[in-house]
């Protein structure tokens, strides 16, 4: 579905498929092997096709995230309501967005009545982001959508970004209808101009205007099944995407706020700066309180926050720390697939988690680099979750190779 | 089942213990023993204790030096050694103390026998990645009616090393996302790496002031299960430094340049990025204007 293109063939057009001629039995006359061979399958080849991302990714994004929010919304075809789902899942969404691109911009708009409504502008707090997605669950899914009117909104909302982030809008589009007040054609050359990727999700049937959107703005179009592939297709689009074409790459400033008094050789670090202080992102709010001396200071003009990352309001330094960085490092030095093998007789344990093999276990995984062995279920963890190979890790040559 | 307070609680510590310093303990003598045999003693000890709490509770015990990793519980020769329990003893306990007594000992002697002067990090990232894989392992195994409270506890009591740096962080990252609670117990140095590790994942970070009473320590701040720590006075949480290193020179900085591709942070501005190899275009709009206004504030 991800490539499809116009000279594709639909579905029903192609050969018949003979899916059931891939299951065999074994010799004892049982499914169970050839299942679990299957899934092991399934699950590997779902891992490959995570790995082919470029080097150079847009790691700082901005992105809209537009929400139907129309009549057809209210549908039960996928449980409990369309809309429902689909905000439990964006609950999930915002989770795992910030969990990989942890100095991203994410806002959220919803179309009914045939208008865009902004929930939240652009922000790199997910809190907020979460709670905002829980008030929506009342909402009243009302009228047609507009998917002129919130791109553009979107489209207002990221053009006065900066050039080095990737700005990209995630239309979830429950109707097949739109109800738009001009030429859209317009907006999506203004959307090209702008360099913003639209992705579309259709919860229905496919539309050609929203794969004319998708493709012209080098986004993807896809069609959920169900909403297993729902929550699939949501979270395809948490992973950074490439590099678009003119997209410039800078050099940002930005603040790392210290945190130990002792070591700091500087003279940013005085006792004032430990003294008790309003944090300025809550002190237009009523609840503001004077903070301990823990919080962050912002290096530049000293301003004092509680949590980060945050823009500095004072002098607009991105204040951010060191792990928040550190957590998208994995896309920069990625690990190398493990080769399959076949089970030896030598190794009689997974290095990783010191499972013993058993007979039934065919097949193993060898990573290149130190040649250990692993079982299929580390092999995916390794890749999935851990990003490190715990055997170039228990290798002092391959340890110190990995960091360059 | 389906009522969650049915549910029975396993909690598994995975003790990842720094050999690296043995050497150094070995030396230094204790009461007629060797300080080595008496962390050594107090690590077991600590383990029967955490089995001794519940009769659910499991243990993994991972070594590491700069050579290499290892299980040392469950051990992973497959031949099961015979172990002499004296009368009483309970079998589980006379098997982790012969397997870590084992396994340590073999760790150890590889590493004295190999004496090539070139003085390399301990890997204990390396060790952790693989107490992290195992944990995850037994989460999977264990059947729906058991709830797993996985923990990783690290002994150590080397440096810092900067070049496992992405591996700790990978392992950091992965612990927070499965839940597991990293703490550290420190002998003689502080690791600043794993105070940001402990901070992460909410556990606790203990550079202990005496290593002979390290038995006391572990008992007093590591037995409880995290859930009921806020209920004891433990001691008072270590303020982490959260400096980034620069990726060319490996310095702590304060304000860095960040690339806007990869990430990577500089001490200075240049105009290509050593990591990824873009480069980048020198009229810089978003930093700009934010010196101009401070030149004009001074002015």
């Amino acid at each position: 579905m991800a490539d499809e293109d116009e000279t594709k063939e639909y579905r029903w057009e192609s050969g018949y498929e003979k899916t059931w001629e891939a299951i065999k039995e074994d010799d004892d006359g049982l499914l169970e092997s050839n299942v679990a061979d299957l899934v092991a399958r399934a699950k590997r080849k779902r891992a490959a096709l995570k790995d082919t991302g470029a080097i150079q990714l847009g790691m700082m994004r901005h992105l809209f995230v537009v929400v139907d929010a129309s009549a057809c919304m209210f549908l039960q075809d996928l449980k409990p309501t369309r809309f429902l789902c689909v905000l439990k899942l964006l609950e999930v969404f915002v989770h795992e967005f910030f969990d990989l691109n942890p100095i991203s911009q994410l806002g959220i708009l919803t179309t009914k009545m045939k208008r865009s409504e902004q929930i939240t502008v652009l922000a790199g707090n997910q809190k907020k982001h979460i709670e905002a997605l829980q008030q929506l669950k009342d909402l009243s899914c009302e009228g047609e959508p507009s998917l002129q009117n919130s791109l553009e909104r979107a489209m207002n909302g990221l053009k006065n970004m900066p050039a080095y982030s990737s700005r990209e809008i995630l239309v979830l589009f429950g109707s097949l209808t739109t109800c738009d007040p001009g030429d859209i054609q317009k907006t999506i050359k203004s959307l090209k101009d702008n360099n913003i990727r639209v992705s579309i999700i259709g919860l229905a049937a496919e539309v050609r205007i929203c794969q004319e959107i998708a493709k012209k703005t080098g986004g993807t179009y896809n069609v959920l099944i169900d909403d297993h592939h729902l929550k699939e297709l949501i979270l395809n689009q948490v992973q950074p995407p490439a590099v678009a074409g003119s997209m410039e790459a800078s050099l940002v400033k930005m603040g790392f706020p210290g945190g130990s008094p002792i070591v700091n050789d500087g003279t940013s670090d005085s006792s004032a700066d430990h003294a008790p202080a309003y944090c300025l992102c809550h002190i237009e709010s009523e609840t503001s309180s004077l903070m301990g001396p823990n919080g962050y200071n912002c290096p530049q003009c000293g301003s004092r926050y509680c949590e980060l990352p945050v823009e500095c309001k004072q002098c607009g330094l991105t204040l951010v720390s060191a792990p928040h960085l550190a957590r998208s490092y994995h896309h920069l030095f990625p690990i190398k697939p493990f080769i399959e093998r076949a089970q030896v007789r030598e190794t009689t344990h997974c290095f990783a988690c010191a499972k013993l093999f058993v007979e039934a276990e065919t097949n193993v995984y060898e990573c290149e680099n130190c040649n250990q062995i692993v079982c299929l279920d580390c092999d995916l963890f390794i890749r999935e979750t851990l990003h490190t190979c715990p055997g170039c890790a228990s290798d002092p040559v391959t340890a110190q190779m990995k960091t360059n | 089942m389906e009522d969650k307070e049915e549910r029975i609680e396993t909690s598994l510590v995975a003790i990842v213990i720094d050999a690296t310093p043995a050497k150094k303990f070995a030396s230094q003598p204790l009461d007629g023993s060797s300080m080595m045999n008496r962390i050594f003693d107090s690590l077991i000890a600590f383990g029967n204790a955490h089995l001794m709490q519940a009769s659910h509770n499991k243990l993994a015990i991972i070594a590491c030096n700069s050579k290499s990793t290892k299980f040392l519980y469950p051990s992973m020769d497959g031949t099961s050694r015979s172990y002499h329990n004296r009368p009483g003893q309970y079998d589980m306990f006379a098997k982790v103390d012969s397997d870590v007594r084992h396994g340590l000992g073999e760790l150890i002697l590889n590493d004295m026998t190999d004496n090539d002067s070139t003085k390399s990090d301990s890997l204990l990232g390396g060790a952790m990645a693989r107490a992290l894989s195992y944990i995850h392992r037994v989460q999977r195994e264990l059947s729906l009616s058991h709830q797993l409270k996985p923990r990783v506890l690290v002994v150590s009591g080397s440096c810092d090393s900067a070049l496992q740096y992405m591996t700790f962080m990978n392992v950091f990252f992965t612990a927070q996302k499965e839940n597991v609670v990293i703490d550290c117990c420190m002998m003689d140095t502080d690791s600043g790496l794993l105070q940001q590790g402990c901070d992460i994942t909410g556990g606790q970070y203990l550079h202990i002031p005496s290593v002979a009473g390290l038995l006391e320590y572990l008992l007093w701040v590591f037995l409880p299960s995290p859930s009921c720590r806020s209920k004891i006075v433990l001691p008072p949480p270590t303020k982490v430094d959260y400096r980034a290193a620069c990726f060319c020179h490996h310095k702590l900085v304060d304000i860095g340049w960040v690339c806007s591709v990869c990430l990577s942070i500089f001490c200075k501005f240049s105009i290509m990025c050593t990591t990824c190899n873009t480069e980048f275009k020198l009229n810089r709009p978003a930093i700009v204007p934010a010196k101009s206004k401070k030149r004009a504030r001074i002015e």
